[in-house]
């Protein structure tokens, strides 16, 4: 179940912006596709060049048969639910940022207190926004409100805030109950940067490699 | 009154060490359900439009590029390239520093990697050569800061969303509307080139060791 759950989050961030990417990618090569095909029956026309003229022509009627303005809408919720998932994995690698300074000086009883504190926080936060967000999405449902471009119900759409939340909270318990056992916290260095190893020796000699 | 609790609070919560985002929500809440009659559901709207813009997805797509450059190695050729063209001259290690913190920055857009990945070879190098240490550190904290100026920043389209579609009164009376990512980015250009070339003469002042004059070849 644990390893599901922490595969399931990582495919499917993963797969939502593969899948945003190559949308926008195909819906900004149709706009400009569409723009040169009418760019160039103008110039066929302009130098009366039949065959060239009917030919570009047909290109851009068939390329205009192919509707791609539903993209923006679709890579934008996808975006929304990758960044409410995201914010899940956040909480399980510890990526989120906060002021540890004083979580850091204490010691023993003092900073299991204040660290069991910030993380409690992090539950009930995440437990009320899922309450919230459960009781929006019955709301949106019984309304039956669809959105604009792709005409889905937006009850599906919005189903991202409660799911999120609660696996946000699932992580937050998760992270509290692996503290409580063994005093571990997630922590991710923003900081680092991968392939310099030995460089520094190197370059103090002179090596210009 | 109000604000003051409101402000006590979050910092008593920012403390804890809890994520700041964590913090402002609950602050927000307390003064929703204690102090207000906002409908929940406009709190879960707003959790869903807040990031549905099409704005945002630049910072996303920009900082996976930005990893993608980071993690796959550019950083040392662009130190090694820094240091044999700059190198030779007096306090090349310095100029070399600054030189590739401008051109780290350029492509990662963000300071804390910068300082790190520059930082974390130039400075024990610095130091084997006889540099003070304290040169070293000023010399890559200061060039750090080109991080943020020069484009293309995190923090520049950031803040261009954050504050579109307001419009507020200028100090003479005039309505300024929001800030355009491009003009941010055409106005770091010039600060960061400042600080670029004040700090590269702090460093070549001093007559500092200068590594060998690298071949044409090798640069």
């Amino acid at each position: 179940m644990q390893r599901f759950l922490d595969q399931l989050e990582e495919v499917l961030i993963a797969s939502l912006i593969a899948v945003a990417t190559v949308l926008i990618f195909l819906s900004v090569t149709h706009r400009f596709t569409i723009g040169a095909a009418a760019d160039l029956v103008g110039y066929a026309r302009a130098h009366e060049m039949e065959g060239l003229a009917a030919f570009a022509k047909s290109i851009f009627k068939s390329i205009n048969a192919l509707k791609m303005t539903w993209a923006q809408e679709a890579c934008i919720y996808l975006f929304v639910w990758m960044a409410k998932f995201g914010a899940a994995y956040g909480v399980r690698t510890g990526i989120h940022v906060g002021v540890d300074i004083l979580a850091e000086r204490l010691t023993g009883a003092k900073r299991r207190a204040i660290t069991t504190i910030a993380m409690t926080g992090g539950v009930l936060f995440t437990a009320i926004l899922t309450w919230i967000g459960t009781d929006f999405v019955i709301h949106i449902h019984s309304g039956g409100q669809t959105s604009s471009d792709l005409e889905i119900p937006m009850w599906i759409v919005y189903l991202a805030v409660p799911l999120g939340s609660a696996l946000m909270c699932f992580r937050f318990l998760q992270a509290l109950h692996k503290f409580l056992t063994t005093g571990e916290i997630a922590h991710h260095d923003h900081g680092a940067v991968d392939g310099l190893d030995d460089e520094s020796t190197d370059l103090a000699k002179g090596g210009h490699a | 009154m109000t604000a003051i609790i409101i402000f006590l609070l979050l910092a008593l919560l920012l403390i804890t060490g809890m994520p700041v985002s964590i913090a402002l929500g609950l602050t927000v809440f307390t003064f929703l359900f204690s102090l207000s009659d906002v409908p929940l559901d406009a709190i879960a709207l707003k959790l869903f439009t807040g990031i549905e813009k099409f704005e945002i997805m630049a910072i996303l797509f920009f900082i996976l590029a930005g990893n993608f450059l980071t993690h796959g190695g550019v950083a040392r050729r662009m130190i090694r390239f820094a240091s044999s063209m700059v190198g030779h001259w007096y306090g090349g290690l310095g100029l070399a520093a600054v030189l590739s913190c401008a051109l780290f920055a350029a492509i990662s857009g963000s300071s804390p990697a910068t300082v790190m990945a520059v930082g974390s070879i130039m400075l024990p190098a610095m130091v084997k050569q006889g540099y003070p240490p304290q040169f070293g550190v000023g010399t890559i904290t200061s060039a750090r800061g080109l991080g943020i100026l020069i484009p293309p920043s995190i923090v520049m389209v950031m803040y261009a969303v954050a504050t579109s579609g307001m419009v507020v009164t200028g100090p003479n009376g005039e309505t300024v509307m929001s800030a355009s990512i491009g003009d941010l980015f055409i106005a770091g250009v010039v600060p960061g080139l400042k600080l670029g070339v004040t700090t590269t003469y702090r460093a070549w002042k001093f007559d500092f060791p200068r590594l060998p004059r690298a071949s044409y070849a090798d640069r």
